[in-house]
């Protein structure tokens, strides 16, 4: 299933389990006027955007709401990240003319990255919710929200949007569920601090020059798609980062070339995305750059690589001249054309240069077909698709069988029917024999060259339409350059070499080649996906070439036994790189909240922590980041004489809510501290302070004081 | 081969050519240009290209100006239309004048700035464009597009283009001092131009336009007698360029 798919049917089955309990929610409710926790949209055809709050009034002790910004855009629509890229901007709020508002922090969850025409930009689309912290000024009293929203939408034009929307709350309790969702849903996906999402920056490298930054992350539980995007602050812009994965994805290295330095550049912080899962990191900056965990030749070929790989294919395709299968074919084909000496010298050369033509017509059908392959969505992009294990495993059930095939453990053979049809159809006169020559010789030739060409293609497969127009063309000219040279100087097929043993010893000499090559990716597929995935692979590739050199079975039963293995090991290799995951340890083991329980602990001396949260409170997430999971409390409420206990209200829960009454609080954050020298309670404020937590924990368990009221 | 065979691979080579037909094609084939007149300016005309700029509030940018000045301006605008929208590409006869309309922070607007720069280059292009600032994105975006006018007052226009699509604007002395000795123009003159007259009525005559055109945003163009709002591709410029000059754009300029 497609993460896409997965998304969508998550995000409906989530639509549909939080209408049914808004449906309930609603049904059940006899308590104050629910008043709807959304404003009036603002819409055109590129967003519809509205002001929510996950509470649907003001609770009497509340001291913060839940709010959010939700957008939905248009198809094509886009919108800004804090940091948008090279260009764009950012949305941003304006609240003058709001009421009982001390404070309000705009909460960014992790973008995704937009390329267009070579301009890299971070944003969203669809669908987003921008959770906002609203810290009243007088807990408790009504709050109107007045929000003036400056935003660029662009699709393939940009629009700058600004607009009010506006929301009151008066002193009223119970939580809008569908609001709650929406912003529960999007504060989960705000860059945590490397806590819960357990990714961590081990360095990070910023060159003198500023031209570009290095740095390396690490996560245990496997990286599976990550994104770099570094802010420098304004004015400094980065390009696209080249992202290299090693240790069983739980190591990623990421180099991003600086397109813009700024001259004086802020703070220096990192988001690193993961599929659901963020953290924005404040590394410091180290000497010296972190080496890569292995090299690629090339992540996009330059000009001047793109120059090497047409070398190194037109090396492969003269070499190819000099396969047994093709050697002979072109000494008799050489020597025969020259010797029918009845045509001018200028036809003959005019022939020859036509037939070379073939050749390079039979490898530009290759290319397209690569192309066209590549279209039907066979692509792996440049610098990633070493990391790819389903990428790596095809290469290395490719070159295993190929290299086997060198080895002359089996033959690889056209139907015989072919070779004298096609031999046949070489035979006629006039240019367009020598064209068919050329072409039916290199198609001929395929029982030798299809090792080289399969490897070709594979990896011609992750390049761009011109890399594989210039692998093919290069192999082409290569594998014609012999007709080329004798139509040039006749007297050249004298020297040409005769057939022999020698041939043997090349086709094993190239077979060793191959043979090195799929250790190579042996190893990097082992980096990739872990060692136990590559070593099934590798069996299954062998097990393949066995049953392929089995000349007993019969040749149907060979050749399915083999795909059955190669697909068996390209599945493995995606399954087995996903299948060793371990959820993150939290910083504190929090029980199950029990309220019966509290009393029973306490009386045997414990002390009780008792915290209420929900997803979609923002206050809450705060206390967590800023108190709970942070020493020291992490490390006392981890002491064996205190019981942390949580109770999760994302959903409405009867009982959490009259445990919450009997306080007089009908909203949270919530915390209190249980104890021998506190059987009723100590409360601790909303917005959490470690020393408060820490001086609460020690009064319930010393009995310096005596209980609330 | 056997002629069952035979008759599977046809099939099957055929099913996949109708598959690699469908996927391919449709980026080959030309988009149609689709218009819609419009009543004012009169005579002039919008590619709809299949999507509709309606919904739209008028558009007002983020920037702050006084109703009083956007009157004015635009009155002034209405009474030239085609000077202030073409000014001196209007010159030559043959050539189809484009007015360009692009703000340094629009992400589109770099691409088509530099495909329209890159098209009039070509010798024998056929078109002649008309730069304008459409600064819609906010303070750094109005002081570019000031720096970008007062650059065009010592004729380095062009390079100030270039050298923003190097290296992102940024609003400090610094920077326009390190751009200017970049672009080897004088950074007294270029600092006091930036809020001299001459660049403050551009941005005015600009904004005017923007709103006679009722453009959402930017980038956005005019060619001939066609108003377009978006990036679009260069095949279509070519073929409305094409369009323009075959229908004699120039009827338009000589209504007013």
């Amino acid at each position: 299933m497609s993460a896409d798919l997965r998304e969508r049917i998550s995000t409906h089955l989530g639509w549909v389990s939080r209408r049914l309990v808004l449906v309930l929610a609603a049904s059940l409710s006899t308590a104050t006027s629910v008043v709807a926790a959304g404003s009036e949209s603002f819409r055109n055809p590129a967003v519809d955007a509205r002001l929510i709050t996950a509470e649907n009034g003001i609770n009497p002790d509340a001291t913060s709401i839940s709010a959010g910004i939700h957008l939905q855009l248009g198809e094509d629509w886009k919108t800004y990240w804090r940091s948008p890229g090279e260009v764009g901007l950012p949305p941003s709020i304006d609240w003058t003319g709001s009421a009982n508002i001390e404070e309000a922090e705009f909460l960014w969850p992790a973008p995704e990255r937009f390329t267009a025409f070579g301009i890299e930009n971070f944003g969203y689309h669809d669908e987003v919710v921008f959770p906002i912290r609203i810290v009243l000024s007088e807990p408790g009293m009504p709050v109107a929200l007045r929000a003036r929203v400056s935003l660029l939408t662009c699709s393939t034009v940009c629009v700058p949007q600004e607009f009010d929307l506006s929301l009151d709350l008066p002193r009223a309790s119970g939580i809008d569920n569908a609001a709650a969702g929406l912003i529960s849903t999007y504060a989960a996906r705000v860059p945590d601090d490397g806590t819960d999402s357990g990714i961590r920056i081990t360095s990070a490298h910023l060159d003198d020059a500023k031209t570009a930054l290095t740095l390396t992350a690490r996560s245990d539980e496997p990286f599976e798609a990550p994104d770099i995007f570094p802010e420098l602050g304004e004015g400094t812009a980065f390009g696209k980062p080249d992202i290299r994965m090693a240790e069983g994805g739980r190591l990623v290295w990421a180099r991003l070339p600086v397109l813009a330095a700024a001259s004086d550049p802020a703070e220096f912080q990192v988001t690193v995305t993961d599929g659901n899962r963020a953290a924005t990191l404040k590394p410091a900056l180290a000497e010296d750059a972190p080496a890569p965990p292995f090299n690629i030749a090339a992540a996009v070929p330059g000009l001047g690589e793109l120059a090497w790989i047409a070398a190194i294919a037109f090396l492969g395709g003269l070499i190819l001249n000099v396969m047994p299968c093709v050697l002979p074919v072109l000494s008799i084909k050489l020597s025969s054309a020259i010797k029918s000496g009845d045509l001018s010298p200028a036809r003959i050369r005019t022939g020859f240069a036509v037939s070379a033509l073939g050749v390079l017509a039979f490898m530009w059908v290759l290319a397209g077909a690569t192309i066209a392959a590549r279209g039907f969505g066979l692509t792996v992009g440049w610098g990633l698709q070493f990391q790819n294990p389903i990428f790596l495993a095809v290469m290395l059930v490719v070159l295993v069988i190929f290299s086997a095939n060198l080895f002359g453990l089996f033959e690889i053979a056209l139907p015989s029917s072919w070779q004298t049809r096609l031999s046949r159809a070489g035979g006629g006169a006039g240019y367009g024999g020598d064209f068919a020559t050329g072409a039916f010789a290199a198609i001929l030739a395929t029982p030798c060259s299809a090792p080289f060409l399969g490897t070709a293609i594979a990896f011609a497969l992750a390049g761009r339409a011109i890399d594989i127009a210039v692998i093919f063309t290069a192999l082409g000219v290569g594998l014609s350059l012999p007709y080329l040279v004798v139509a040039a100087f006749p007297q050249i097929v004298r020297r040409l070499p005769r057939p022999g043993r020698w041939m043997i010893v090349l086709k094993i000499v190239l077979g060793m080649a191959l043979a090195a090559t799929a250790l190579w990716l042996f190893w990097v597929l082992s980096g990739v996906a872990g060692q136990t995935a590559a070593l099934w692979i590798g069996l299954a590739s062998i097990g393949a070439m066995a049953l392929l050199s089995a000349h007993r079975i019969p040749a149907g039963a060979r050749i399915t036994g083999a795909s059955a293995l190669a697909a068996f090991a390209i599945a493995l290799s995606g399954y087995l790189s996903e299948a060793d995951q371990s959820a993150p340890t939290a910083g504190v083991d929090w029980a199950e909240f029990e309220r019966s329980e509290i009393a029973r602990l306490v009386s045997t001396g414990q002390v009780v922590f008792v915290d209420v949260t929900a997803d979609w409170c923002l206050t809450c997430k705060a206390n967590k980041t800023l108190v709970l999971d942070r020493e020291p409390v992490a490390s006392r409420l981890r002491e064996p004489s205190i019981v942390a206990m949580r109770a999760d209200w994302t959903r409405p829960d009867e009982s959490i809510s009259r445990y919450l009454e009997s306080f007089g609080r009908y909203g949270i954050p919530f915390n209190a501290v249980y104890g021998p020298a506190a059987p009723g309670g100590i409360v601790l404020p909303e917005l959490l302070s470690t020393e408060a937590v820490l001086e609460a924990l020690s009064d319930a368990g010393s009995g310096r004081v005596a209980s609330k009221q | 081969m056997t002629s069952r065979g035979r008759r599977t691979f046809l099939v099957v080579s055929g099913l996949a050519l109708l598959y690699a037909g469908f996927r391919i094609v449709p980026g080959l084939v030309r988009e149609d240009l689709v218009f819609e007149e419009i009543d004012d300016p009169v005579g002039f005309r919008r590619l709809t290209a299949g999507k509709s700029s309606a919904g739209f509030d008028p558009f007002f940018g983020l920037a702050d100006q006084t109703e009083n000045n956007h009157a004015d301006a635009e009155s002034r605008v209405r009474r030239n239309i085609c000077t202030t929208l073409y000014g001196d590409a209007l010159g030559s006869g043959e050539d189809v004048p484009v007015a360009s309309f692009s703000d340094y922070y629009c992400p589109y607007c770099r691409v088509q700035t530099k495909r329209l720069a890159a098209m009039e280059a070509r010798p024998g292009s056929g078109i002649r464009i008309a730069w304008h600032e459409l600064p819609l994105l906010g303070e750094t975006s109005t002081l570019a597009a000031k720096a970008a006018l007062a650059a065009r007052n010592q004729g380095a226009y062009p390079a100030f283009h270039e050298r923003l699509m190097k290296s992102p604007f940024q609003a400090t002395p610094e920077y326009l001092q390190a751009l200017a000795d970049d672009i080897e123009i004088d950074h007294e003159r270029l600092t006091a131009d930036m809020n001299g007259e001459r660049v403050l009525l551009d941005l005015e005559n600009s904004a005017a336009l923007a709103r006679i055109f009722d453009f959402i945003g930017t980038p956005a163009m005019v060619i001939g007698r066609t108003v377009i709002q978006g990036e679009i591709s260069e095949r279509s410029i070519q073929d409305l360029v094409e369009r323009e000059r075959a229908e004699g754009w120039a009827s338009v300029c000589r209504q007013t």
